[in-house]
């Protein structure tokens, strides 16, 4: 029996997921890679086929991400849990460390690493998701989104599904961050700087899950009142969780204009304005503070610099 | 490894509790039991601790409530046989029952799953006369169960490979997520019907038989997912937009018509708020239906 599952969720995606699998594959030594085919209608069946090493798990239909995580962790048989995007990377040996991190702290509920982020190709672009390195209770940073944890870099004991459930299918786009929180809540976690993936970022136009940032986001504040009913937050006082909402919403704001003031240059307009829209209904004070739209403004003069040679060309 | 997996999702009821694992362990030789604690705040952990001497009964606790959906698919995250059934808390396995339903998916490997009768229990489990489903059509019943739920859900047994082809259970549809599987699983496989009772299925008592807010709920629900879900389906799209509106209108029939024996019933109980609410509850939630229905009866006394 394996000491850790792999499971790699992929929709219609044949020509990312052989690169997934083969890092999945060198990620460990005692490794069971589980691909769970949510439904695919091209032909990822048959690049399944001819990949070695798998678990290949048909989903006949089509069930989200979270969904395809469930059925990864029924069709699992060991005892750590491990989750990888079809588009991203596992380093070598990544499980290997993640593992003996559990030997350090065995009663962990999970274990997080470090992530290199990487362009539209999945090479790695120099910049790392910053993580600081942290352990024990992080229920609360991890509520009010200041650990940001990405699905490819996290180890999960599989025992803890069994004391919080599986991933919500309701919640698009942040059932993980929901299953983090719900383990965060019970257990101490553990979270390492050493980066064990590789996350290929989303941009505007890729039609990635990650794209929609703005929706994403604030799905997420929505969603975090739920979060604040769970009986650890209930029996904080009321201030506690007031702070904790309008922190969250603030820091949201900030990300919202900071990618857009990132993307601006490059056209990316619909992008800039749902984020910039969102941002204000979040929290209005705070979004249109005067920093927040000098950003904007020198990135929205940045792009008319940028496309004037563009347009004498 | 065992031969099938009894998955007991239990919340607050350790008095009943006993009788249910004790019934699963006989109902088939070899048997794997995974107890789903719900987050229970009663005794139920002390009573469970009788049987964990038994390699077979297995406990898990979840430590927050998860509804009756979600502790079932904990339960098949820990289990392991090819074969699942889901058993609740208070009703009963008649024995050696799970041995002749396996015996006869064995026997059949495209099925995905068999169900049979449940007698109907009193308030002790105690059997009645009475037994549920009266007819048990066989193999692809896609569009039956569409109609009416007709599958009582202690008796079916499931084959884990099939499920996992059509996805866990629904968490979000409390008090019909078993439909919602049987829908599922009839879209994509035939079913096998065993017409004897396996199982004693618990009614609730008297004062909770009566048109509740809950049942009112359920039967939104059962809207909702009827219009939202089950109609989507690829089977019912594929079949095109007059097998549709068909289904659609067998479903609100026959909702209408439950509603509107209720509501007699009462009547005739002399019940006059209950009938009331429940009549309105039918004109509200499918007012074609119920119209229809009224107008035909009333045609037909009229012609008497």
């Amino acid at each position: 029996m394996a000491r850790v599952s792999l499971i790699i969720p992929t929709f219609s995606r044949p020509h990312l997921l052989p690169r997934a699998v083969e890092s999945a594959v060198r990620a460990g030594r005692d490794v069971e890679v589980i691909v769970v085919d949510d439904a695919s209608s091209d032909q990822t069946a048959s690049v399944c086929a001819s990949l070695r090493d798998i678990k290949y798990v048909r989903v006949d239909r089509n069930q989200g991400v979270a969904g395809a995580r469930n059925i990864g962790v029924l069709a699992s048989t060991s005892e750590f849990i491990a989750f990888l995007d079809d588009d991203d990377l596992r380093l070598p040996a990544s499980l290997e460390h993640q593992l003996s991190l559990f030997n350090e702290m065995p009663e962990a509920g999970f274990v997080a690493g470090g992530v290199l982020l990487a362009d539209q190709d999945c090479a790695p672009n120099g910049k790392a998701a910053v993580v600081r390195p942290q352990r024990g209770d992080l229920f609360w940073p991890i509520l009010e989104l200041s650990v940001h944890l990405i699905p490819g870099s996290v180890v999960v004991r599989k025992s803890c599904f069994r004391a919080v459930g599986l991933f919500n299918k309701r919640l698009a786009g942040i059932d993980d961050w929901d299953m983090w929180v719900r383990i965060a809540e019970l257990y101490p976690v553990l979270v390492d700087q050493q980066p064990v993936c590789v996350y290929r970022c989303a941009t505007p136009a890729s039609a990635q899950g990650s794209s929609a940032l703005a929706r994403h986001l604030h799905s997420a504040v929505k969603h975090q009142r739920r979060l604040l009913s769970l009986p650890r937050a209930k029996s904080e006082p009321y201030w506690r969780r007031r702070a904790v909402r309008r922190k969250t919403k603030r820091r949201i704001a900030d990300t919202l204009t900071w990618r857009a003031a990132e993307e601006l240059p490059h056209g990316a307009w619909q992008f800039a304005a749902s984020n910039f829209v969102t941002s204000v209904r979040l929290s209005p004070m705070w979004a249109l503070r005067p920093t927040h739209v000098r950003v904007l403004c020198q990135s929205f003069s940045n792009q008319k610099k940028l496309s004037r040679p563009d347009a004498r060309d | 490894m065992p031969g099938i997996s009894v998955i007991i999702a239990t919340r607050n009821r350790c008095a009943l509790l006993p009788r249910a694992v004790e019934s699963a362990r006989r109902a088939a030789t070899d048997v794997e039991i995974v107890i789903v604690d719900d987050a229970s705040d009663d005794q139920t952990a002390e009573v469970c601790a009788r049987w964990s001497n038994l390699q077979c009964v297995r406990y898990v606790r979840a430590q927050r409530r998860l509804g009756l959906g979600g502790a079932r698919n904990v339960g098949l995250i820990s289990s392991t046989a090819p074969y699942v059934t889901f058993l609740d808390d208070d009703d009963i396995r008649l024995p050696d029952s799970l041995d002749r339903q396996v015996a006869l998916l064995d026997a059949d490997t495209r099925a995905g799953m068999i169900y049979a009768r449940a007698f109907y229990g009193d308030e002790d489990c105690r059997p009645t006369d009475d037994f549920y489903p009266e007819f048990c059509p066989e193999g692809d019943v896609f569009w039956q169960i569409l109609v009416q739920n007709f599958i009582p859900c202690p008796t079916v047994v499931l084959r884990r490979a099939c499920l996992a082809r059509v996805g866990l259970l629904e968490e979000d549809a409390p008090g019909i997520e078993d439909w919602d599987l049987w829908v599922r699983m009839c879209e994509l496989f035939p079913v096998l019907a065993l017409e004897e009772p396996v199982a004693i299925w618990r009614q609730p008592t008297d004062d909770s038989d009566q048109f509740t807010s809950r049942s009112e709920r359920l039967r939104r629900l059962a809207r909702r997912l009827h219009r939202d879900k089950w109609l989507k389906l690829p089977r019912v799209v594929q079949a095109g937009p007059a097998r549709r509106r068909q289904i659609a209108k067998a479903f609100a029939r026959r909702a209408a018509q439950e509603m509107v024996w209720q509501s007699a019933a009462s009547l005739k109980n002399k019940q006059l708020r209950e009938f009331t609410r429940v009549a309105f509850a039918s004109a509200r939630l499918h007012p074609i239906g119920t119209s229809k229905i009224i107008l035909s009866e009333t045609l037909a006394s009229l012609q008497e």
